[in-house]
């Protein structure tokens, strides 16, 4: 093997490489690579979805700097994400930490935790929208019994409704991230936390020099995720708030289907998601050369 | 890789451009029809079409595809996309239709227009430039659902025809009072969450209102009236209608509230729902909806409402010869006889005039002149004017509604965002 | 830290006793861990006491917490009026598949990206990740064009097309096989091993962990999945629960104890496969193979 030439090397680890890709990347360039692809082509036109697309140049992107809405979605969106990305990280890390412990009982915490994921959807909205009624909901009645005289409105409030939404977005999604959380914790060989014992290191100290850094590919891996399951948010809003009240809570990919479904402004819709796509790069990008930088 | 890359962007783009080709294997012989529908196994209006048309075309055969009620047009959008859509599909609400019509997924049907009587109701709505694109079979109006029983509880003399919103709004907290002092927890009235519920009314009863003015000045009166109801205890606000899921069959059918202004559609799931227990039995009649002025007020006017007609449209990638056949099938949807054999299920059929008296034999309904009145004597306007501005206002009208009356903005301070809004965002395009 | 690097080049067998959280820690993570669950049960407990109310009595002001006189028909009633059983053969069925083909193709494709080099190999990755962030319903016409040219709209096939070579599995697996040290791969190189060898090996008994915790995530992304059925399949008889139950909703939406009894089914299967297959991804496995 060391005898190789390296072109022969690089040629033969392509054709290696390609043949592990093959089977996904088929799948993958053919139902979702090209699809995406001929957006970047739609947003550039005027297109009613049914046929021949207007190539109109840069127009839908001159519209999008003078549309309000847009704006405003875009402003709940990041709203959204500032909160929900470093709150969700934080929970979803924390529970794994806390569950990743062979203690009584822990299986059932763990299932516990995943439960609002595989919650329907409907369900959870029909619940939280009701936990959260001003006039009559139980979280209410406690602030109320606690001494808050003028409790929040909660999703109907102008104010509190995208609150409202980021605290049912990171319940939510908690139990899933924490799943990732503690795939990546058995990768951490026990060895060195052994050795950080002998070394005297108290918790605190452990988790700083051993977990985190062993967690790093996977805290690479969950922060992407969220930031853009975040930045595409969708469904927990459609359910509880849909987008109200007036525009509190709009948010970019509602304001995509909006423009596309409801108003058949299928190429205005495509341009708005590249520029959810771009931001949603851009911030991948720095993630990974933050991540970069760190694992050198 | 570029290259290859964008090489199958062109060919797909070149493949997804070409549709279909029509099927023009047989030139005679029986036909089959396709047509869209939702939800058929409670929604019987489809059938009862289609079997009584193969009755009077014994050689059309009109089979059902089944679609998502809540979904419907995004399905349809996706079908008529990728060319697999049915022959016939149902124009759900008048939001969407000009998204078919403009996109170019509708057949002129002017020549089936042209021979309807002029009973038919809601044909104007489905012209765009002279051209009539699709022909409905169903036409519903927004009439006042009231509970005759709460009503004498309460001691509050029934509705005659002859309100006007103030009487309403009087009628409504009187009502609440009345009940309270009797035990009763029902409120005085009821108003479902759509924007429509005070809008449809508004657009409709507004001399010279209309959406693409783009002036919204119209809506105020109807969003004082609301308001002062939320406020003065009379109707359940927005915001607890929103966040405890209620709805309008569990709030009229369980008696939680006096009276409601709701569509005709109504009647027959109130009765079905009546006759299967999951509402409570009692005695109901309709009314006039609540007009803006007296003059459109009284058995010897024709009140003011609204509500968009449900019709049908042609898929013009089909062959010329089904297209006939089609057409045939359009014109018996809004004939007197499917609309006799529609009021016999409780659907209120496009053209109203005969049907009546079926309507009010079937079990349950009411039987006093009040409600017959209503049921056919009515001025009904679309609540989506057809053009190509009617979906991003009735948008920005509608983040407008839940933010009057979740209380977040002042009537003005919200009319003014939303005229400008639809200005900068809408009309200026 | 470089103590621990030490440890980690010189495995000397160090003893230290199993850490034991003391026991006042222990009752305080208990008692934390008991009224952080009761916030996340609670809409759960209220759906299925809902389903065990009449229709009537589901939604009530104030929230009616128990239900007193428990109906238990519900959950035959609703075997009678739905076609829960096609729903649910289809559904378990689609996840199987999924499941199989995303976790094998998307761990395949991983150890390319992860532990091979060869030139494009990051930009095809960056190609991956991108696509996760552009939102479906902007993508989703020119796709389902795609798929009707394909002939597998209607089918079951479409959504095993659809969701079972997503980018997720690739990036989840990629990320983990890059803590397995490489020195392993190059030592079983030398050993002759070829990469296929490799990858059965070494990586696949290594991320058991991992490869359990994807299959869960798609698994359930698979069964809860509503928008791609809705698209795809139409035939009421390749129906999956959500579709089915949602359709039902739109037929009985008065009916709110049955629609709650329905969802508590649906979510049921669920919650037994996670109870089974949870210690899978905490009881590691992953620390035996380093210490070769």
């Amino acid at each position: 093997m060391t005898t190789m030439p390296v072109r022969r090397r690089r040629w033969r680890n392509t054709a290696v490489g390609w043949s592990f890709l093959l089977p996904n990347f088929a799948g993958f360039v053919i139902l979702t690579l090209v699809p995406v692809g001929l957006l970047f082509y739609y947003a550039f036109t005027e297109w009613d979805v049914f046929g021949g697309a207007t190539w109109t140049g840069l127009d839908n992107f001159r519209q999008m700097a003078r549309d309000t809405s847009f704006w405003t979605a875009l402003t709940n969106t990041f709203y959204y994400s500032v909160f929900h990305i470093p709150l969700t990280l934080g929970v979803s890390l924390a529970l794994a930490l806390l569950l990743n412990k062979k203690l009584r009982g822990v299986a059932f915490f763990r299932t516990v935790a995943f439960f609002p994921y595989i919650t329907s959807i409907v369900a959870i909205a029909q619940i939280w929208n009701m936990l959260l009624s001003p006039g009559f909901g139980p979280v209410n009645e406690v602030l109320r019994w606690i001494g808050v005289d003028n409790p929040p409105g909660w999703t109907t409030s102008a104010d509190w409704s995208m609150p409202a939404v980021i605290l049912v977005g990171t319940w939510r999604d908690m139990g899933y991230y924490m799943l990732l959380f503690l795939a990546g914790l058995q990768t951490i060989p026990a060895q060195l936390h052994e050795a950080a014992l002998v070394d005297g290191a108290n918790p605190w100290q452990r988790f700083l020099a051993v977990t985190l850094p062993g967690l790093r590919p996977t805290t690479f891996f969950v922060t992407v995720l969220i930031t853009i399951n975040s930045f595409k948010v969708f469904d927990v809003i459609l359910v509880m708030t849909d987008g109200g009240p007036g525009q509190s809570t709009l948010v970019l990919s509602q304001y995509i289907f909006q423009k596309g479904f409801e108003e058949n402004q299928f190429g205005y819709a495509s341009a708005v998601s590249i520029v959810l796509f771009a931001i949603c790069f851009l911030v991948t990008i720095i993630q990974f050369v933050v991540n970069k930088r760190r694992s050198e | 890789m570029k290259r290859s890359l964008a090489a199958l962007t062109a060919l797909l783009l070149a493949v997804s451009g070409c549709s279909g080709d029509p099927d023009d294997s047989e030139e005679s012989g029986p036909i089959t029809l396709t047509l869209a529908g939702w939800s058929l196994a409670t929604t019987p209006e489809f059938k009862t079409l289609a079997d009584g048309f193969k009755t009077s075309h014994p050689d059309i055969t009109v089979e059902l595809k089944e679609y998502d009620a809540a979904n419907y047009d995004t399905q349809m959008i996706a079908d008529l996309a990728a060319g697999k859509a049915p022959d016939v599909y149902v124009q759900k609400n008048l939001k969407n239709f000009y998204t078919y019509q403009n996109g170019k997924q509708l057949v002129d049907v002017s020549d089936v227009a042209g021979k309807l009587g002029p009973k038919v109701g809601g044909l104007s709505f489905y012209q765009v430039e002279g051209k009539t694109y699709a022909i409905p079979y169903r036409q519903d109006s927004w009439v006042l659902y009231y509970n005759k029983a709460l009503f004498d509880k309460a001691g509050v003399k029934h509705p005659d025809g002859s309100w006007t919103w103030a009487e309403y709004a009087a009628a409504a907290k009187q009502l609440t009072t009345g009940l309270k002092a009797k035990g009763d927890k029902a409120l005085g009235a009821y108003q479902h969450t759509w924007q429509s519920t005070s809008q449809g009314f508004a657009l409709a009863q507004t001399a010279g209102a209309s959406l693409e003015s783009g002036n919204f000045a119209y809506l105020k009166p109807y969003y004082e009236t609301a308001l002062d109801l939320q406020t003065a205890g009379a109707q359940v606000s927005l915001g607890d209608a929103t966040t405890n899921s209620l709805t309008y069959q569990a709030q009229f059918g369980k008696q939680q509230a006096a009276m409601m202004t709701m569509g005709t559609w109504y009647i027959a799931t109130l009765l079905n729902q009546q006759a299967k227990g999951d509402a409570d039995t009692f005695e109901w009649g309709i009314a006039p909806a609540p007009q803006q002025t007296k003059a459109t007020t009284g058995t010897s006017a024709t009140p003011v409402t609204w509500a968009d007609p449900t019709g049908l449209g042609i898929n013009p990638k089909i062959s010329e010869r089904k297209i006939a056949a089609a057409k045939e099938f359009l014109a018996y949807a809004a004939s007197a006889d499917a609309a006799k054999s529609l009021a016999g299920i409780g659907v209120t059929p496009a053209d109203n005039s005969s049907v009546a008296d079926t309507i009010f034999s079937l079990k349950g309904a009411p039987s006093d002149d009040l409600s017959k009145f209503t049921f056919a004597t009515h001025d009904t306007k679309p609540e989506n004017p057809v053009s190509k501005y009617t979906a991003p206002l009735q948008n920005i009208l509608k983040d407008l509604h839940t933010e009057i009356l979740s209380g977040a903005t002042p009537i003005d301070a919200a009319i003014t965002k939303a005229q400008d809004r639809a200005k900068n965002e809408v009309l200026s395009k | 830290m470089t103590t621990l690097l030490a440890v980690k080049e010189d495995p000397v067998k160090i003893d230290v006793p199993v850490r034991r959280p003391s026991r006042a820690w222990r009752v305080l993570g208990y008692l934390a861990l008991g009224v952080a669950s009761v916030g996340v049960l609670l809409p759960f407990y209220w759906m299925v006491m809902s389903s065990l109310k009449t229709n009537n009595e589901v939604f009530t002001v104030p929230v009616q917490w128990i239900a007193t006189d428990p109906v238990w028909s519900n959950y035959a009633e609703i075997w009678r009026k739905s076609d829960m059983t096609t729903w649910l053969g289809n559904t378990v069925f689609l996840a199987a598949v999924v499941t199989f083909l995303q976790v094998l193709t998307g761990s395949f494709a991983a150890y390319g990206f992860a532990k091979i080099r060869f030139p494009g190999r990051d930009v095809l990755f960056l190609a991956y990740i991108g696509t996760l962030a552009v939102p479906w319903a902007s993508y989703m016409v020119p796709q389902f064009v795609m798929m009707t040219k394909l002939q597998l709209t209607d089918t079951l096939w479409s959504i095993v097309a659809l969701q079972a070579f997503g980018a997720l599995g690739v990036f989840m697996m990629k990320q983990f096989y890059e803590t397995i040290p490489d020195e392993l791969l190059d030592a079983a190189r030398i050993d002759g091993m070829n990469e296929y060898g490799i990858y059965r090996r070494i990586m696949l008994p290594l991320s058991v962990p991992a490869l359990a915790s994807l299959a869960l995530i798609t698994l359930v992304t698979t069964w809860n999945d509503y928008l791609g059925p809705l698209l795809y399949l139409r035939s009421p008889d390749l129906w999956t629960i959500q579709i089915g139950l949602k359709s039902f909703i739109g037929q009985y939406n008065a009916e709110y104890a049955l629609i709650m009894t329905g969802s508590v089914l649906s979510v049921l299967p669920v919650v037994v496969i996670f109870l089974a297959g949870q210690r899978y991804f905490v009881e590691g496995v992953a620390t035996t193979g380093l210490k070769g």
